[in-house]
């Protein structure tokens, strides 16, 4: 579709739908940072906008949070090598052998992640806390002193962390292994080496640059993770920087200024890991994306494959049964332990849940906003799509980056910046839904367009240039050709919009209003105000709302492959 | 009789293509007259695919100018590019291009629709044009379900049917087997003929251009190596790279011998010394030549040929059985030859032969 | 506004002549001090100044407050089962939290809120410094001593008393190793498993100020290496208790014990011979609000008796109501019954707020 076709001086409508949009992901994106960089370099009183004065104390300040700093590296780097361990096990294991029920596994990966980390975080919560952890109930009840786990240590929280947000690391090593050339492992095997030796020598080399690639990225996701270390982490004094900006933001008075700082040097290291994340895939003459994709050699595992079958159930287990049964445990109880007395059952939970008027607006504000995301996030992120990949309109490649840009700013930092943003603004929106709107649409700018890009390439250019050559004018091959052909993936893109802002909570923490109040963050503030059995009930509750968007998707999607992951 | 006056219909000149930042057609210029198929031909990375895209509209040039009848479509001086939609072409694509989410019929129709045309117009037309490419059958099946031969003449069907005065290529057979191949480009052939289009074809397969074309464009690195009828691309190449890809030649390079010349000939000693008799059809003749004889030209045989111009001892090197034709290897003076036989009985290696070449055969190459 | 001043108080008098003679000395100077704009409407069982009908038209009501989740929700539902017609909102968030928040918004500009509730009153005084509180004398103000309404009234009045003591796990600790006063909590045995309130907490400023007069800087220096886990609310607090996540509590709020010990949780709770400490809960309606009505209404309803019953008996609640006429507590304990620890000058109180946060959240390690 290329626009080698207008004439000198008469710009095309195609100019004029691809800058409009691409002005306004650029307003969406820039206007927050620009608040969050004037905030961080403010040293003037606080109380007072816009700055008196500017300078670099906020970021020396950071100096002194040494702890904060190092727990940030621990918990990221021990969560990233779990995550990959993790990912690459599974990924051999759905990819290259023969074990059962492999196409089932591959959806199913990806379940802990679309289920909130928030929910993971709440269930090992009440599996591994030394005292009332039901783990640690169990065991002591086997006889056994003190407590078999703590899950609030920075192990416990990698853990978490790895085991619900690690699916992204299986969904690009797997990516990776299905790009591999067989005949390359064959060659080897042909000559005589033994299959391990071809592993060592052949597969993982091959493989390596681009584990190492999705090591980078891993690595930049955890260190924005918030949800896990909230729960898990703070109750010890536990901080890494995005709970520290959390508290500072919370505290009274609020030291904004310092939070800003952390925020901007956090999401300065994650631009660089993802720049570097780049240029590891780009490098490389292994093409991951690009390129045919081959089926690679299955290996007959035999016997072994009953073993590995076990394996993945213990996955999905951990990652998925074991929280929701727990905190389908805990939401019967009064008061939830392990051996509960028959009195201590109750379904007074519940009732209290959907009566309270805060819980009914609050699940029917994230539908409405998921709806809305959803919808309208499709037709922008598709018009971006097509401007970044497939127009050939100068300047395409800096909207890339802009709309990729929050990609590497945690969630929790850009609606920092967001707050003031649209604290300022003339027209009302703060304290609206329309503030959570726009903070949703900002956010997963990257998710939507790389979603909808990847269903876009699959397209083959030569379709809408045949249309061209058949006289069709832009609207019109447009309307008649590549709609139709995008329409599977623009539902599967529609529904990951509405998943991921239902479940959605660092934006949503800070931006909540009066009047806004969405489900995640409510369930947070639930943890944090009232009975854990009552939050383990809310919990539930927005579980089954994101299952059933994503039984839907799964029965969409399975055409289309594997369920993407941001 | 009756003359029909070949008129440009459309004329490329000095064509400049960029790849992103790479030269990919660095001046290219030819015409094609009304109703001839013209074939841009030569190996991959050549640049024939972007010219023919340039044709299209669906590539921006960066320099030169492009006419259909006359009237600029492109033009870098007058800052004139018409959009691809509008230049009033048809193309068939190398991946067939064919849309899974319509019906054969809906397909074929598309550019029909997008003309406007009513119901009964579309139906008639549309049947007409499956009925050339024998596919009437397939009209409700859906598109997706389709060979990859069936979804060639779909495609083909499907670029005719709106009439086009022009018909552009793009490798369009590259992707079936040699015996559908072979039998496709009759049929292309014969369809062209009879509806009279002019066609603009891009091929890197040397018997397709051959057999279809009615002139050829062989390029290389972005520029026009010849231009000729597929008579006088083979037997009469001006360069080294045009003999040696448009079939298989021998080189032969050597000092001219004026005071041989007899007959309209000129002569080469080879650095061996060996004297071998050529023809300089025209082309500029210097101190130092270079002639090409083409493998299937060299004649063998055991016996000294008697009144042969061209005739020299040889020994056999090797012999390669190749079912049709055997392929001979030859050591003559101190160069290796290649002969390519029908029917020859085998030789073993080491044997003494005589090999003969009419001198009409031996070509002397441009600069 | 011109009025017939002396009419008024004639009229107010008559209405409220045997509970208020006494307090008449006292209320007067401030009703003759402020305009008012007409004499007080009786609804339901108590008196108004909102112009119900109008409070009603506006049909909202937005109330900011430092309680948990439930304990908001639980104002709120006791306020709308009286007056359905009025639509309620909230946002709650820990004291600190919440004023940092209503200043920020009102200083660019957004008046949104109607009614606050603040655990603290040192935010209290800031606020009406600044202006922030609409000035409203209730007619329910008859019913509070002058030391429990602000000063001048008619800005923000004292909905309630939240003392609290220790509490701890009673399955863990056994009877004689129980705390009995407050220098127990910093016997190392509870190193690691004790709990405390955030430094956004009102009650917990309270408590840092009070215990320090009383004992010294040094009592704070020695609890810091009790390395104590801090909570937002008093929910979390109970909650870890209840399950033995912590195994005692540095502040255990009476009003949450009830709660929990109702539940069948094993909980016990400590009165110090000291006294207990305790924070006033101050509510005041908001300048320029966007309900003004409704605000005003809510502040008499939650001055008059119907309201303090709901703030005492609400589950979520508990409050010890300081109505003069105030029924004791659900437990029958009447708050005269606890010794009180609360600051005599606020104003010393408030200038120590900077001290109190850098030791507190130095201590928490942010």
């Amino acid at each position: 579709m290329s626009v080698a076709g207008a004439s000198a001086g008469r710009v095309s409508p195609q100019a004029i739908a691809g800058y409009g949009v691409a002005a306004v992901a650029a307003v969406l994106v820039l206007y927050p940072v620009f608040y969050l960089l004037q905030a961080a370099f403010d040293v003037g009183d606080p109380q007072i906008r816009p700055p008196t004065s500017y300078g670099v104390d906020n970021f020396e300040a950071l100096f002194n949070y040494p702890q904060i700093m190092l727990n940030t590296l621990v918990v990221s780097v021990a969560a990233t090598v779990m995550a990959l361990v993790i990912g690459f096990v599974m990924a051999w294991i759905l990819a290259r052998t023969n074990v059962p029920g492999r196409r089932a596994f591959e959806q199913l990966m990806v379940v802990p992640y679309y289920l909130t980390p928030l929910l993971g975080a709440l269930a090992w919560s009440m599996l591994g806390s030394p005292e009332s952890g039901f783990i640690n109930q169990v065991w002591r009840a086997l006889g056994a002193t003190g407590s078999l786990m703590d899950i609030n240590t920075p192990y416990g929280i990698a853990w978490v962390m790895a085991l619900f947000e690690g699916s992204v690391a299986f969904v690009m090593i797997a990516a990776v292994m299905k790009s591999m050339d067989p005949s390359l492992e064959e060659a080897s095997q042909v000559i005589g080496a033994s299959r391990l030796r071809t592993m060592l020598r052949i597969t993982l080399p091959l493989v390596v640059p681009g584990v190492l690639g999705a090591a980078v990225f891993v690595f930049a996701e955890m260190l924005g993770s918030f949800a896990v270390a909230l729960v898990l982490g703070t109750p010890n004094r536990y901080y890494v920087i995005t709970t520290a900006i959390y508290q500072l933001i919370q505290q009274y008075p609020p030291r904004v200024q310092v939070a800003a700082a952390m925020g901007v040097s956090l999401f300065a290291v994650m631009f660089l890991m993802l720049f570097v994340y780049r240029r590891i895939i780009t490098a490389g003459s292994y093409a991951t994306i690009t390129g045919k994709a081959f089926r690679p050699r299955v290996a007959d595992v035999g016997r072994l494959r009953y073993v590995l079958f076990g394996l993945c159930m213990l996955y999905l287990t951990v990652a998925v049964f074991l929280p929701i049964a727990t905190l389908l445990y805990a939401s019967v109880q009064k008061i939830a332990v392990a051996f509960p007395a028959a009195d201590n059952f109750t379904l007074n939970n519940f009732t209290a849940a959907m009566s309270m008027n805060a819980v009914r607006s609050a699940l029917t504000n994230s539908l409405i906003l998921g709806f809305a995301t959803a919808t309208i996030g499709v037709v922008l992120m598709g018009l971006l799509a097509w401007l970044i990949y497939r127009s050939k309109l100068p300047g395409s490649g800096l909207i890339e980056y802009v709309v990729m840009f929050p990609q590497a700013v945690p969630r929790l930092v850009f609606a920092f910046g967001m707050m003031w943003a649209w604290l300022v603004f003339p027209i009302l929106i703060y304290g609206t839904m329309w503030l959570l709107l726009i903070a949703y649409l900002t956010v997963f700018l990257p998710l939507g367009v790389r979603t909808i890009a990847g269903v876009m390439l699959q397209i083959d250019k030569s379709l809408e240039e045949c249309a061209q050559m058949c006289g069709a004018s832009w609207a019109y091959r447009t309307r008649t050709v590549s709609v139709p052909l995008l329409v599977p993936g623009l539902l599967a893109a529609w529904l990951l919009l509405f998943i991921a802002s239902v479940r959605e909570l660092g934006a949503s923490i800070l931006l909540m209003g009066p009047h806004s109040k969405v489900i995640t963050p409510s369930i947070v503030e639930s943890w944090f105000g009232t009975a854990s059995e009552l939050t383990a009930t809310l919990a539930l509750i927005q579980t089954m709302v994101v299952a059933a968007a994503m039984i839907v998707m799964m029965m969409v999607t399975r055409r289309l492959g594997a369920l993407p992951v941001d | 009789m009756q003359v029909t006056i070949k008129t440009p219909h459309i004329e490329v000149e000095r064509l400049e293509v960029n790849f992103g930042s790479v030269p990919a057609v660095r001046g290219v210029s030819f015409s094609v007259v009304h109703g001839e198929q013209l074939t841009l031909l030569g190996p991959s990375g050549c640049g024939k695919t972007t010219t023919l895209r340039a044709i299209a509209g669906l590539e921006r040039p960066r320099a030169g100018e492009i006419r259909i009848d006359g009237k600029p479509v492109y033009s870098a001086d007058k800052g004139i590019d018409i959009p691809a939609e509008k230049r009033g072409l048809s193309m068939v694509f190398q991946s067939y291009a064919i849309w899974p989410h319509m019906t054969v019929f809906e397909n074929v129709a598309y550019g029909l629709r997008v003309r406007r045309a009513d119901t009964a117009e579309v139906k008639d037309k549309v049947e007409h044009a499956l009925n050339l490419v024998q596919m009437s059958r397939f009209a409700d099946r859906r598109a997706s379900a389709l060979s990859g031969g069936q979804q060639q003449r779909v495609a083909l069907a499907r670029a005719f049917v709106f009439q086009p005065s022009v018909l552009l290529f793009d490798e369009p057979l590259s992707n079936l087997d040699a015996k559908l191949r072979a039998d496709m480009r009759i049929e292309l052939r014969e369809l062209q003929h009879r509806l009279g289009i002019t066609s603009v074809y891009v091929t890197h397969d040397l018997e397709e251009a051959l057999a279809m074309s009615d002139r050829i464009v062989v390029m290389r690195d972005g520029m026009v190596e010849q231009t000729g009828t597929p008579d006088e691309i083979y037997g009469l190449p001006c360069s080294a790279f045009v003999a040696d890809f448009v079939g298989a030649s021998n080189l032969i390079r050597g000092r001219h011998r004026r005071d041989l010349a007899a007959d309209g000939l000129i002569a080469l000693e080879t650095p061996s010394g060996q004297v071998i008799f050529g023809t300089a059809y025209g082309r500029p003749v210097g101190d130092e030549l270079i002639m090409s004889v083409r493998t299937v030209h060299l004649q063998i045989s055991p016996l000294r040929p008697i009144g042969e111009r061209n005739a020299w001892p040889a020994r056999v090197e090797k012999t390669v059985f190749q079912g049709d034709f055997t392929t001979v290897h030859i050591l003559w003076g101190d160069q290796s030859l290649i002969a390519r036989c029908a029917a020859f009985d085998p030789l073993p290696a080491g044997q003494e032969v005589f090999i003969t070449v009419d001198p009409k055969r031996v070509v002397l190459l441009g600069a | 506004m011109a009025h017939k001043v002396h009419g008024h108080f004639t009229r107010r008098a008559l209405l409220k002549a045997s509970a208020a003679l006494p307090l008449v000395g006292i209320a007067m100077p401030n009703v003759l001090a402020q305009p008012m704009s007409k004499s007080p409407t009786k609804v339901l069982d108590f008196e108004t100044n909102a112009d119900v009908a109008k409070a009603e038209q506006e049909g909202q009501l937005v109330f900011y407050c430092h309680e948990n989740e439930a304990g908001t929700a639980g104002i709120m539902q006791g306020f709308n089962k009286d007056f359905p017609k009025i639509k309620t909102s909230y946002v709650r968030a820990q004291t600190g939290a919440l004023y940092s928040k209503i200043l920020a918004e009102r200083q660019a500009g957004r008046f949104d809120v109607d009614v606050i509730q603040l655990s603290d009153l040192a935010p209290a005084f800031d606020f009406q410094k600044k202006g922030g509180y609409e000035h409203y004398v209730s007619p329910e103000s008859g019913a509070y001593k002058k030391d429990n309404l602000s000063s001048p009234n008619g800005y923000f009045f004292w909905t309630g008393v939240d003392p609290a003591g220790i509490a701890y796990n009673s399955d863990k600790v056994a009877a004689a190793d129980a705390p009995k006063g407050w220098h127990d909590i910093l016997n190392p045995r509870w190193k690691g498993k004790i709990s405390c309130k955030i430094s956004a907490s009102g009650l917990q400023f309270v408590q840092w100020y009070m215990l320090r007069k009383l004992y010294g800087a040094g009592f704070w220096k020695e609890f810091a290496k009790q390395q104590p886990h801090a909570f937002d609310s008093r929910v979390q607090l109970y909650d870890r208790l209840a399950k033995a996540d912590d195994t005692i509590t540095a502040i255990g709020e009476y009003p949450a014990y009830i709660l929990f010990k109702s539940r069948g949780a094993k909980v016990e709770f400590v009165a110090p011979p000291d006294g207990l400490v305790a924070t006033p809960l101050a509510v005041g309606a908001v300048n320029k609000a966007p309900h003004p009505e409704a605000a005003k209404l809510f502040v008499d309803w939650a001055m008059s008796k119907r309201g303090q019953a709901w703030y005492q008996t609400n589950p979520n609640l508990y409050y010890a109501s300081v109505r003069t006429d105030a029924p004791p507590m659900p437990t029958g304990v009447s708050l005269s019954q606890f010794k009180l620890l609360y600051p005599s000058d606020w104003d010393e109180y408030s200038k120590e707020s900077p001290a109190f946060l850098k030791e507190w959240n130095g201590m928490l390690g942010l």
